[in-house]
Formats: C-alpha cells, sequence, structure tokens
C-alpha cells in the first residue's frame, strides 16, 4: 500500500512541478519529487541509494531555491486552483498504470544492511545533518530576499 | 517489470515539460525529473535483483547528473544575465532583432 501511495506522490508532484506556473512553488513540489523517490528507495531496501537520493536533492533544491528567486521575471501571475487540481488529477491518472501493472509485484527488503547501521557505519548521518543545514540555510537566504523584492510588504 | 511503468510514467513527464515549457528554469527541472527517472529505473532493477551494485554505480550516475545541472545552470545564469529574461521566445526575438541591426 504504502508503495502505490509513494509513486502517486511522485508523479503528482512531478506534474505540479512542471506545470505551476509559480517557479518558487515549482521548485517546493520538486522538493516533493526527490522526497517521495528517496523514500522509495528506502523502502525498497536500496539504503545508500536513498541516502544519496537526499542529499543530491538538497544540493540542488539548493540551487534552485536561489536561482528561482534571482533570475525569475517578477510576475503577479498565478495558478488558478482549477489547473492545480487539474494537474494533480493528471498526476493520479499517470500513476494508474503504474499502480495495477507493476508495483503491487514488488517484493522489497533485499539488501542486508539496516538503515540506522548504514548511517553510523557510512557516515550517512554526517551527509543527512549537512544536507539539512544547507536547505536551511538555502531556505532563509530564498525568504529574505522575496522579502526584499516585495519592499519589506 | 517492477518500477519500470513508473520510470516511464516520469521520463513522459519529463519530456513532455522539456518540449512545451518555455522557461529555462522548468526546461532544467524537466531535466531534473528526466534524470530521476533514469535513477529510478536503474536502482530499481539493481534492488529487485539483490545486487548492491546498482547502488553502488548510483553514484557515479548521481556525481554525473550533478556535473550535468552545474554546467546547464551557469548556461542559464549567463543567458539570464546577456538577454535580461529567461523565456525562450523573448530570447529568440532580441537575438533577431540583434542580427537585423546588425545587418543595417
Amino acid at each position: 500500500m504504502i508503495l502505490e501511495i509513494l509513486s502517486v506522490g511522485l508523479l503528482v508532484s512531478a506534474c505540479l512541478a512542471l506545470f505551476l506556473d509559480e517557479v518558487i512553488y515549482s521548485v517546493a513540489a520538486l522538493s516533493g519529487t526527490f522526497l517521495f523517490t528517496a523514500l522509495l528507495y528506502a523502502v525498497n531496501g536500496a539504503v545508500y541509494a536513498a541516502i544519496f537520493q537526499f542529499a543530491v536533492g538538497v544540493g540542488t533544491l539548493a540551487i534552485l531555491f536561489l536561482s528561482g528567486e534571482m533570475l525569475s521575471n517578477k510576475s503577479t501571475k498565478k495558478t488558478p486552483p482549477a489547473k492545480t487540481f487539474a494537474l494533480i488529477g493528471a498526476g493520479v491518472v499517470l500513476s494508474l498504470p503504474a499502480i495495477f501493472l507493476s508495483i503491487s509485484s514488488s517484493s522489497g527488503n533485499y539488501s542486508p544492511v539496516s538503515f540506522g547501521e548504514a548511517l553510523w557505519n557510512f557516515n550517512g548521518l554526517d551527509v543527512v545533518l549537512q544536507a539539512l543545514v544547507i536547505l536551511t540555510v538555502t531556505l532563509g537566504i530564498a525568504i529574505v530576499l522575496y522579502e526584499q523584492r516585495n519592499g519589506g510588504k | 517489470m517492477d518500477f519500470v511503468i513508473l520510470s516511464i510514467a516520469m521520463l513522459a513527464i519529463g519530456i513532455y515539460g522539456l518540449l512545451t515549457n518555455r522557461q529555462l528554469l522548468k526546461v532544467f527541472i524537466s531535466i531534473e525529473l528526466i534524470a530521476t527517472a533514469a535513477t529510478l529505473n536503474f536502482v530499481m532493477l539493481a534492488s529487485s535483483a539483490g545486487q548492491g551494485l546498482g547502488q553502488a554505480l548510483l553514484i557515479l550516475a548521481f556525481s554525473t547528473d550533478t556535473a550535468v545541472s552545474a554546467v546547464i545552470l551557469a548556461l542559464l545564469v549567463i543567458v539570464t544575465k546577456k538577454y535580461g529574461t529567461s523565456n525562450i521566445n523573448e530570447i529568440l526575438k532580441t537575438q533577431e532583432k540583434t542580427e537585423v541591426e546588425a545587418e543595417t
């Protein structure tokens, strides 16, 4: 069941990341895509892959938040709610074949290494914590830039 | 066949976004989605076969993906600073204007 939920979330967030009008919201949706991918890896026993996906995803998001705030044109165009719901519906519909044709036949947990063991023995914890610090700093800078752009309103 | 269809769906979304979006940042996001779809397929097939080698090789895929992202972002910054916009249509219009002015 959890694999189905993750696959739906993955495709819905991918649709939102591509077709939302606001760049910052697109990047936020892309963070959901990376998170769902990492969770999918972890649930299937690919713990190292999940850790690396999380770390690389956070780095990419940091860059995208900054560049999205700096390089995008200042526009007041907002995504209408109907379009957002349509995108969510499209993501759900796209994930249906994956759910009914392949996901349920998957059986995971092939990796003999547990998640805690991987974090402790392979310094994955350091990577994850560094990634969290970088993400926090980036979010702070993005908020400051956003406030400056709006003239402190 | 596990996860192959999910990966194909994500690849299709990425390619559709790559072809239809006019914002350079959205094009970059599309390329990220395509790369994620490729690694998803790769990791899931390796995981289902019970081999750790697939996960080890994933590091190589991630480093390549990061290098590609860095190059694309550098190009994006250069183009945006040069033309003052990140919209592909507006960049093409500006380029055409410049060429016409250079000819006359």
